[in-house]
């Protein structure tokens, strides 16, 4: 079998980037420039990156960890020296003619996604709910539940069953309405110290494989200037729900894979 | 907070798994050789892991011989 290259692209910018002199896993870095955009890319095999052999390696977990782990450390170096439009992994094309191509039918739109990308930074916003200890510090801090549970005590066996599942009731109706508070809260204050904001789908215990659950998995564009600010909101949140059970957890700075959407049909997955 | 520190490392690569996989711009075109569903099977590779192993233990056990033909 000839094993023939494929062309992977992993952002394009709109300056020269600093390609990664260092990064082990893709070691092959060019970059194919046209109408003043600069893509990063690299050539890999076909037999791993081809349509039949991406459709098993996708099955393979450490394949995946090692490949899209290479992916973010090519683009983070990219974006050292310049503004990137991160492009999702396995976005691959025969050529660099094909490539080319490619940027001649959307360099409108990557130049106006790189001007609106300017200068900013995408910062990423996950929460963590401890159930349990929050379902405990509400067991002893909400005055109806204590109400409630004194009721019990000096109820007969058929009424403290009912008030019990009342109970029951009210804690899981508290939870709720604590966590969606958080989870409010915490996006709304974000949102107004950054340019733009999104809310993605959360992710189960199976993914995170965390032992408590997600209860906000959130990103934001927030301007260079203004990240400081950022990073304090963020502090003040931490700090206010922590002994409560929800762990506020915030990375960055990222490639900006949650803003830059095309206009037309062909936008980032939602 | 000592077991936040610990996993940081766990963390970072589902941050990145979260945004590679999910996330970027998405062409579609003549000239792009595109992998359908990339995403997806990242979230279901747990379950679908899982669920090779269970039907191992299936083609293992004693009742899971090879079909017999018909005819």
């Amino acid at each position: 079998m000839t094993d023939n290259q494929l062309v992977y692209l992993y952002c394009v910018a709109n300056e020269e980037p600093k390609l990664a002199k260092a990064v082990d896993l893709a070691e092959d870095l060019y970059l194919v420039c046209h109408r003043a955009l600069h893509a990063v890319v690299g050539e890999v095999d076909e037999s791993e990156f081809g349509a039949e052999g991406l459709k098993r390696n996708m099955a393979d977990l450490e394949w995946i960890k090692t490949n899209a782990s290479a992916h973010e450390k090519v683009i983070e170096q990219a974006m050292i020296n310049t503004d990137v439009i991160p492009f999702k992994f396995g976005t691959l094309f025969a050529t660099d003619e094909s490539l080319k191509m490619m940027l001649e039918q959307h360099g409108e739109e990557f130049k106006a996604i790189l001007e609106r990308l300017a200068n900013k930074q995408e910062w990423g916003l996950k929460i963590y709910c401890d159930l349990e200890k929050l379902r405990t510090g509400l067991l002893s801090s909400q005055e109806r539940i204590l109400k409630i549970d004194n009721e019990i005590k000096s109820s007969s066996v058929g009424k403290a069953y009912l008030l019990k599942k009342k109970k029951d009731e009210m804690i899981e109706q508290t939870l709720n309405e604590r966590i969606n508070k958080c989870g409010r809260e915490s996006f709304e204050s974000l949102k107004e110290s950054s340019c733009e904001a999104r809310i993605n789908r959360l992710l189960p215990k199976e993914v995170t494989e965390r032992e408590d659950e997600m209860v906000l998995n959130s990103a934001f564009l927030v301007g260079k200037d203004k990240v400081g600010n950022f990073i304090d909101v963020v502090d003040t949140l931490k700090m206010r729900y922590e002994q409560d059970g929800l762990f506020v957890d915030c990375t960055g700075p990222w490639p900006a894979y949650n803003f830059c959407g095309l206009s037309d049909g062909r936008r980032q997955n939602e | 907070m000592n077991s936040d520190i610990a996993k940081s490392k766990d963390v970072t690569l589902l941050e990145i798994l979260d945004r590679v996989l999910e996330k970027g711009v998405v062409i579609s075109g003549d000239m792009v050789i595109s992998v359908a569903d990339v995403d997806l099977i990242y979230l279901g590779l747990k379950v679908l892991l899982s669920s090779v192993e269970t039907m191992e233990q299936l083609r293992g056990s004693p009742f899971a011989g090879p079909m017999r033909e018909a005819v």
